[in-house]
């Protein structure tokens, strides 16, 4: 039962990376890329976890950590960035 | 925190006398250890009010999913029915919270719900702005976003 | 017994993390302006995660996997508001445009971005002894 659900994870998360990757490229402002370059790491910190469960290797969760943290990271990076008055329009 | 750092403690103590690290004996130590804290704590100030508020925070959680599961599905489906039904603005909501503490942690509970966001409070700290997507009924909002305040206060203080 | 409960318990939180997921970023397409993507994208994907990697704990049901999915899982709860708040309060400042679904607005006239000071609108005289109280300005 894992098993299937596993690899249905894998397809909707696939589907969801596509859907992220079109706000990433239309933008239209870089505060929307951050948002979805943002749901990307959620989104691959998701497909860690599915493959960890695919696989049977925990290790994989220690991935997930800093996948997670790095996201964090890049979002406050990018808010102060903005908010100092970097270019917005790229 | 200093009664929850004791409880934390004493359900230390409890698992290294009996010599058993499993997760049901931690639990077991630490509702020991509340129990102990609850009949202290008229004669400690420091422990004084730590047994009523634990059950409060329980209770908090409860109460908080149970916002989130709603407010998750309240978006979820707008956002796969073809129409919106959002009415989104931004509004002002006063606050009660004083300290620090409890803005952030106020302001950090709105913006983990879906549907609200905060967005700034004004400098003289006597207003919260947020971003909601269901305007409809502005009072409504403002008093579950008040009782949500009321609680939060009510765990921390 | 227990263990097929288990399974079956670990394959729905995992379908309903990848499903909050997949909503999440049908949201970031669909949704028209930047801080409504924030309500989508954020939250649900934040809580998406979270819960895949709760079904990993509960997949694996050992004390070191547990300890640090639970890690990984109160990571995530503590920052995805913080970051939903950031990105959403930097764009709103910097002037993202708003839908214009929009029914109301009470920031924008109140904040002067010469001087960074976000008025109240309450009362003058309540303005002023909040602002007494604690003496803090910009």
């Amino acid at each position: 039962m894992v098993e299937i659900a596993t690899y249905l994870v894998f397809a909707m998360l696939s589907v969801a990376l596509i859907l992220a990757l079109v706000r990433l490229i239309k933008g239209p402002m870089l505060p929307n890329r951050v948002v979805a370059l943002e749901l990307i790491a959620s989104l691959v910190v998701g497909f860690i976890a599915a493959y960890s469960i695919h696989t049977g290797v925990d290790d994989f969760i220690d991935v997930a950590i800093v996948m997670a943290l790095l996201a964090f990271m890049a979002a406050v990076g990018f808010a102060r960035y903005l908010e100092k008055g970097g270019p917005r329009d790229d | 925190m200093i009664p929850f750092a004791w409880n934390v403690v004493l359900a230390m103590v409890w698992v290294v006398l009996t010599a058993n690290l499993s997760a049901t004996n931690a639990l077991f130590g630490f509702v020991l250890g509340y129990a102990a804290i609850a009949l202290m704590q008229r004669q400690f100030p420091a422990l004084h009010g730590y047994a009523q508020r634990v059950p409060r925070f329980i209770g908090f959680l409860f109460f908080y999913a149970w916002e989130m599961i709603k407010a998750n599905a309240r978006v979820a489906h707008d956002v796969v029915t073809p129409e919106w039904q959002m009415r989104p603005g931004v509004i002002a909501i006063p606050l009660e919270a004083k300290t620090d503490g409890e803005i952030t942690v106020l302001a950090n509970l709105i913006s983990l719900t879906p549907g609200t966001l905060s967005l700034d409070v004004s400098t003289d700290r006597q207003v919260l702005y947020i971003h909601a997507m269901y305007l409809d009924d502005e009072v409504e909002l403002l008093e579950s976003i008040k009782d949500l305040e009321r609680r939060v206060l009510e765990v921390m203080r | 017994m227990t263990e097929w409960l288990l399974e079956g318990l670990t394959a729905l939180m995992l379908l309903l993390g990848g499903g909050l997921m997949l909503i999440a970023a049908i949201g970031a397409v669909r949704l028209p302006d930047l801080p409504t993507r924030l309500h989508a994208t954020t939250k649900a994907g934040a809580l998406g995660a979270a819960l895949t990697i709760a079904a990993v704990a509960l997949h694996f049901a050992c004390i070191s996997v547990t300890a640090r999915a639970a890690a990984v899982i109160v990571f995530i709860v503590l920052t995805a508001p913080v970051a939903a708040h950031l990105i959403g309060r930097a764009g709103y400042f910097v002037g993202v445009p708003l839908w214009e679904g929009t029914v109301k607005d009470e920031l924008r006239d109140r904040y002067d971005p010469e001087s960074h000071v976000l008025r109240s609108g309450l009362t003058k005289q309540a303005a002023e002894s909040g602002g007494k109280q604690r003496g803090r300005d910009a």
